[in-house]
């Protein structure tokens, strides 16, 4: 079986043929499974943007190949346009992409150039609206009349309505407050889970990365630096911290109740899970 | 694309043209404007070419910069050598067919103003090139202060000046994002006709002048918040001085001035 995205030696430059020609991301070579949740951290500038922006070819790679389903997007004209639907890329801040009279126009917008039919976008577009929990009363108002986080309800939505087969987000809950976050990630997680589809998430957060992730990719200086399961990634934490990056705060608690010699377990990645094992261990329970 | 467009683009140096004061600067490149229209023969018009050359030299500029500045008027400078080629006439014919005939007057013609707009735009570029564009807008503002009198808003219209031109690389930044994620969305901005191009570019342009707007009023308010209140009562930490150079370089305006008039009188007129 073919994996859902696969990347053979990719590599981009910046101003490429000028004296400050640098690479963005320097051969990548990776493969994410159908089905999969995979996370990627990165400090800022370790080229997690530029990676993620060739999984639907809105960069093309100066050398190596990206394949979707198998297959080499930058084949034709045709593998590419199909790439974009394909992989559903939702950036940073979506909300800002929203142009159109109405909700339901914007969210429709990305249905309608893959030209289908108008009782498949209507399907589409309420099933993508009712996903990320915008108002059927919003659909018909205009966009800009919405709340921050609404507005970002129905750009999310706006990339849902293609039912992409993988679906990238870009630091998805950048800006939102934390209940904002928390509904964030649970939204996330339930898509996949009804849906099945290959999700991506590009993160900061340790925390809401660990909660969520099957498997995390680390960039660094260009390349991918770790890769595996959360607890082999976070295990590392040295290594993290001299990238520029963190484990989940939660964990890094419990590696120092351990040092005090509190027999409490290494792998607490969220909130939740270490309150479970505080509680039990405070009613006199093993925490193990 | 947009990235080539050189205009308000600084090239940093120290050399006697960015160490001129920028009012000068402005005088200068007006001056010199004005005086490569009044050229009337080869003569003239080679005292300002070399005027041009001489300033590229001492800005210390590299050429190819100098050159990118051209670049994008290569069609016009072809376009209208060949309007000039055809449609003058006079002098000894070299060529005659279809009604089209080749003069002397036309080919001579075509040159003058071919120099006369390369000269045109080395000059103005050697401005932006020496000169940062804060330094230019408060040059323009000092220079236009006497239009307060007739109660027209010259800090503002000099603040507004900078503020656009400080937004030019935010915008296309901007741009750039909102294009790919509308592409994301398999938006088609390259196919189709002119209509249906013109029809793509709806998703880019409201995106971007929402958040336009949005940064023109966190700007205001941060303005506001810093107490901006507009020119009035406002000082500047660095003052502008004229120095011997600069009135060196006012003089050397005049010597040219007077040497283009007296080439004009001297020898036979092209145009």
């Amino acid at each position: 079986m073919s994996y859902a995205i696969e990347t053979v030696n990719l590599t981009h430059y910046y101003s490429k043929g000028t004296v400050q020609q640098v690479a963005a991301i320097n051969d990548v070579n990776l493969q994410i499974e159908k089905g999969e949740l995979v996370g990627i951290i990165g400090h800022t500038g370790s080229g997690k943007s530029t990676l993620i922006s060739h999984f639907n070819g809105l960069l093309k790679p100066d050398s190596g190949k990206v394949l979707v389903d198998g297959e080499d997007i930058w084949k034709n004209k045709e593998t590419l346009r199909q790439s974009r639907f394909k992989v559903g890329l939702c950036f940073q801040y979506p909300e800002y992409q929203l142009f159109e009279e109405t909700v339901y126009k914007d969210i429709a917008f990305g249905p309608k150039n893959m030209k289908l039919s108008e009782a498949e976008i209507k399907e589409r577009v309420l099933r993508a609206a009712e996903f990320t929990g915008v108002k059927p009363e919003h659909l018909g108002k205009s966009p800009f009349d919405l709340s921050g986080g609404e507005k970002r309800r129905a750009a999310i939505a706006g990339v849902m309505s293609m039912e992409p087969q993988v679906l990238i987000f870009d630091e998805p809950a950048a800006g939102l407050d934390p209940k904002g976050r928390k509904d964030l990630v649970e939204l996330i997680k339930n898509y996949r889970k009804q849906t099945g589809s290959t999700v991506i998430i590009v993160s900061h957060s340790m925390e809401d990365i660990a909660g969520m992730a099957d498997r995390i990719i680390v960039m660094n200086n260009s390349t991918v630096a770790m890769q595996g399961s959360v607890d082999e990634v976070y295990s590392r934490g040295d290594e993290l911290r001299s990238m520029g990056l963190n484990v989940p705060e939660i964990t890094e608690i419990f590696a120092k109740l351990r040092a005090k010699g509190i027999n409490v377990p290494a792998n607490v990645y969220t909130v939740e899970q270490g309150e479970n094992i505080l509680r039990t261990l405070l009613k006199g329970g093993a925490a193990v | 694309m947009i990235r080539d467009i050189t205009i308000g683009q600084y090239y940093p140096g120290k050399s006697v043209l960015h160490r001129l004061d920028p009012r000068m600067k402005l005088i200068l490149t007006f001056g010199l404007i004005v005086v490569i229209f009044l050229c009337k023969s080869f003569f003239s018009l080679g005292l300002i070419a070399l005027t041009a050359v001489f300033a590229a030299i001492i800005s210390r500029v590299p050429a190819k910069m100098i050159l990118k500045s051209l670049k994008p008027i290569v069609i016009i400078l072809l376009f209208t050598a060949v309007l000039n080629i055809i449609y003058t006439e006079g002098g000894t014919v070299y060529f005659e067919k279809w009604g089209i005939a080749i003069t002397e007057k036309g080919i001579n013609t075509a040159i003058f103003t071919m120099i006369r707009i390369v000269s045109l735009v080395v000059i103005s570029s050697l401005l932006t090139y020496t000169t940062t564009p804060t330094m230019l807008t408060d040059a323009i503002e000092r220079l236009l202060s006497p239009l307060k009198i007739f109660k027209i808003k010259v800090h503002t219209l000099a603040m507004m000046m900078t503020l656009a031109l400080r937004f030019i690389p935010t915008l296309i930044e901007e741009i750039d994002r909102i294009m790919n994620a509308q592409k994301a969305r398999g938006a088609d901005l390259e196919s189709g006709g002119l209509v249906q191009r013109a029809k793509a570019l709806v998703p880019i342009f409201i995106p971007l002048m929402v958040s336009a707007f949005r940064r023109a009023y966190e700007l205001a308010f941060a303005m506001t918040c810093r107490c901006y209140t507009g020119g009035e009562g406002r000082t500047r930490m660095k003052q502008m001085k004229l120095k011997f150079r600069d009135f060196a370089a006012l003089f050397f305006l005049v010597a040219v001035t007077a040497g283009v008039i007296f080439l004009n009188i001297k020898f036979e007129a092209v145009i």
